[in-house]
């Protein structure tokens, strides 16, 4: 229960008990003010009517004439006379009429209308006792009507003190609710500053507190991200030529050698350049790195012309240009043009031209491929090159006999998308420091019939191909969100949706449609991982997503995660639940990198989860590194603990 | 008389008085009385006790006398010039403290100490009464052996008690009882059903508060 709720309700027990205090003690003062009326009254009768009895001198018939002219002159419900011997000589009773008052106030308030006497005298003799008792109908009418204005009275108070002491409860408490929010912030590691310092000491001073303490957290984030940025610089920058180097090179190329590669193949270009030595007994170390330079501005403008193409420096003398579904012909062009401009260069220079210049190898290259085949496919290619008077050579890619041809695998998809033939399936995040699984990875398979099964790894290309796998994401999230698997129940599961579909501006808009009819109705928990590649953008259409996403409860997650970001403070907006990397790229990070890399990750409380570890091997190096939660074949030989 | 005599006579005063006999004003109330009213009164009200007690086994019409006798020495008084009130009826205590007081004061007093002396309250009754004498309302003390029996009347204005037929100047208006008053207004509602009252006369109500709460 909140503070307010706790105040609010003390305070209103409070005021209902100061009110029903005041409201009875009213009551009974108005109570016995009407009772001593009634005494009064009755007295004042009593006292005038015993001096007239007097002057009847004992007459019996006289005392009772004039005992009824004031009893029916009057509001009585009893008048008696008694002589000496307490023997009744004359009594009127009257019947009280309460028929106007409601039962329960004749049951809760009890009206005893008191009893006045006198000594009646006649002369020096003594008659008797005269007793006079009012009637209490009235007092009982006047009693409800009193109670009534006291009821609505308070009534009206209570309402109105209840109404001022909720302003001015929200005005005293309105610090707390901007602390709570705060302390709500910290909680999901957001670094919120309140800059606003409540007037209330007690309430100043837990502000200043949590400031610093957020200024303190958000100076360590800085500075790891600072310090990550320079490290960076270190790792993946040729100082000369501000190319990428060969470690961003091999820890980019898994994103292109996968199953759900954006583009399918390509053309790398492993570039040579012979002759530094000569070059620099010719001109001298700096002019040759200022030709470095120039030579690979010349291959930054040529692969420019790609998509997602790479040029990085590999060594001292051997560059790479990865482009991305590009055909021979065109990088042969290509390759053509470069070595014709280098060319130019190396003469201008004055070098001798049969000794300094460039070998380039090209390789067709398929996403099926590893990075291992991948580069020496392209080194052999190199080395062809090298031997030749172009020195360029073009090594495709074997060529590799397709099961089902397109159109099958077309017709298949489409089937599969109008039947929703999809099928989930499931393998497992451990954390293999407790040995509990963190969370299931959901994957997809497509189902023909019962004994033909495609996994995603084969339909998945082929889906990339035809253009249809933007509409298999729709289709698994339809499936998700409509018919939740209920075997999932209390589970975190994760899905991944790949860059080209959450880059259609329908995405967007689709998502949110889904997530208002449908996400109350899933019974696990879920997260949905991003490409790092997109997200690291931090622009509005991901700030959207995640907003999305937190009003649904539904978790982000970030995968391919390369650490190729300038700036990681989208890591600190966007609060993703863990990022997912390469084991490789985790183990070939440098102490300082990755121990930066820590700091910003552990400010806002993001796990680190390593992919692809398919040995035992492996697993102890990341668990070295601090890194424990793992996916891969590794995770089947982990006995985990219920 | 000085100090010596005075304790001498205060030894043999509580030598007469029997252990056993509580005192018609107790000792805390006499040593009150005498820081208020001075030596004088304190001597007033050891007076008091002795007449009281001179009489205290006899019958009726000897305490009668006796009270009578004693409370018509007191000097009278108008209630505007002891209490600067137009109508007081004051305690015992402040009616023999101040030495002075009113016929309502006469009749209180004597009343009490009858009563202390072991008369019946029925029998006592305050009349109202007027003086043809000093043509003015007065008020006196009377006694009723019986319900029925003619009263003798204790008047501070004369000395002696009389039958009331010998009283020609007195002409009664109204009698009253407190004591009995709040009996019969208990079980005078005619149904048999006791009713709470703590009241009978509104300066008699007073009159007991101030009792209760041993006014000087």
């Amino acid at each position: 229960m909140t503070l307010f709720k706790q105040i609010a309700i003390l305070l209103s027990i409070f005021l209902f008990t100061i009110l029903t205090t005041v409201l009875t003690l009213n009551f009974k003062s108005a109570n016995d003010s009407v009772q001593d009326r009634l005494y009064e009254d009755a007295k004042n009768t009593a006292t005038s009517l015993s001096l007239s009895l007097g002057s009847a001198n004992g007459d019996v018939s006289m005392m009772s004439t004039m005992i009824n002219a004031n009893f029916d002159s009057g509001n009585y419900h009893y008048i008696s006379l008694v002589d000496v011997d307490d023997v009744l000589i004359f009594d009127r009773k009257g019947e009280s009429d309460l028929s106007g008052i409601p039962s329960w106030f004749l049951y809760f308030v009890s009206i005893e209308a008191p009893v006045a006497s006198a000594n009646v005298s006649a002369g020096w003799s003594q008659v008797g006792f005269l007793n006079v008792q009012s009637d209490e109908t009235y007092a009982y009418m006047q009693l409800y009507t009193i109670l009534k204005s006291l009821s609505i009275s308070f009534g009206l108070i209570a309402l109105v003190s209840l109404i001022v002491l909720n302003l001015i409860l929200v005005a005293i408490l309105k610090p707390l609710k901007e602390v709570q929010k705060q302390a709500e912030a910290v909680m999901r590691n957001e670094f919120i500053i309140q800059s606003s310092i409540p007037y209330t000491k007690e309430f100043k001073d837990v502000v200043l507190g949590m400031n610093n303490m957020v200024s303190k957290v958000k100076a360590m984030f800085d500075k790891g991200n600072e310090e990550l940025k320079r490290q960076k610089e270190l790792e993946y920058i040729d100082k000369t030529t501000k190319l990428r180097n060969r470690k961003y090179f091999i820890d980019k190329l898994p994103e292109y050698l996968k199953i759900d590669a954006v583009s399918h193949g390509g053309i790398n270009i492993m570039i040579a350049f012979n002759g530094v030595v000569e070059a620099n007994e010719e001109i001298g170390h700096r002019d040759v790195d200022n030709l470095f330079v120039e030579i690979s501005n010349i291959f930054s403008t040529y692969a420019k012309e790609y998509e997602n193409s790479m040029v990085a420096r590999m060594n001292g003398t051997e560059f790479s240009i990865l482009l991305p579904d590009c055909t021979p012909i065109n990088a042969l062009d290509m390759a053509e043009e470069i070595s014709r401009k280098t060319q130019k260069l190396i003469e201008s220079l004055k070098l001798n031209k049969d000794s300094v210049y460039l070998a380039l190898g090209l390789y067709e290259y398929s996403y099926k491929e590893n990075i291992g085949q991948l580069l020496s496919h392209s080194d052999n290619s190199l080395a062809q090159a090298k031997f030749k008077d172009a020195k360029i050579h073009l090594q495709k890619s074997d060529n590799v006999v397709e099961v089902m041809g397109k159109e099958a695998w077309r017709k298949i998809i489409n089937t599969a998308i109008d039947n929703n033939s999809f099928n989930f399936v499931s393998w497992t995040a451990v954390d293999a420091k407790t040995k509990q699984i963190n969370h299931n990875v959901l994957s997809l398979t497509l189902n023909i019939d019962k004994d033909t099964r495609y996994a995603y790894g084969q339909f998945m290309p082929a889906a990339n191909q035809a253009g249809l796998s933007n509409k298999i994401y729709k289709n698994i999230l339809d499936m998700m969100f409509q018919t939740p698997d209920k075997n999932l129940k209390g589970t975190t599961c994760s899905i991944r949706l790949p860059f080209d579909y959450l880059e259609i501006g329908s995405t967007y808009e689709y998502m949110s449609k889904l997530f208002e009819l449908f996400a109350k109705n899933l019974c696990f928990k879920l997260i949905i991982e991003m490409p790092d590649k997109l997200v690291r953008q931090n622009n509005d259409k991901i700030k959207r997503y995640k907003t999305l996403f937190e009003k649904h409860g539904i978790e982000m997650g970030i995968f391919e995660f390369i650490g190729e970001s300038i700036d990681y403070t989208y890591l600190q907006n966007l609060r993703p639940v863990y990022i997912k990397g390469e084991a490789d790229y985790f183990l070939s990070q440098s102490e300082q990198a990755l121990s930066a890399f820590r700091l910003i990750t552990d400010t806002v409380g993001i796990s680190l989860i390593a992919t692809g570890v398919m040995k035992m091997d492996t697993l102890k190096d990341l668990q070295e590194k601090d890194i424990h939660i793992i996916q891969g074949r590794v995770t089947e030989m982990i006995d985990i603990q219920s | 008389m000085n100090i010596s005599k005075a304790f001498l006579f205060l030894s043999l005063l509580f030598v007469c008085l029997p252990l056993d006999a509580k005192p018609y004003v107790e000792k805390d109330l006499l040593k009150k009385i005498g820081i208020k009213y001075k030596r004088f009164a304190k001597k007033r009200f050891f007076f008091l006790q002795q007449t009281l007690d001179s009489v205290k086994e006899e019958d009726d019409l000897p305490k009668l006398d006796a009270v009578n006798e004693f409370y018509n020495e007191v000097r009278y008084s108008s209630d505007i010039k002891v209490y600067r009130k137009k109508d007081y009826w004051a305690t015992p205590w402040e009616f023999l403290g101040k030495d002075k007081g009113d016929c309502e004061d006469y009749v209180i007093s004597k009343y009490f100490a009858l009563i202390y002396l072991g008369v019946d309250s029925k029998k006592l009754f305050f009349t109202y009464v007027r003086s043809s004498k000093f043509k003015a309302a007065h008020m006196v003390l009377t006694y009723f052996e019986t319900p029925r029996s003619e009263p003798l009347i204790l008047d501070n204005n004369n000395r002696r008690i009389f039958p009331a037929s010998r009283r020609k100047d007195l002409t009664p208006i109204y009698n009253f009882n407190g004591e009995s008053l709040y009996k019969a207004a208990k079980t005078g509602t005619g149904t048999g059903k006791k009713v709470k009252n703590k009241k009978a006369h509104k300066k008699w109500d007073q009159l007991k508060l101030n009792m209760k709460r041993k006014k000087i």
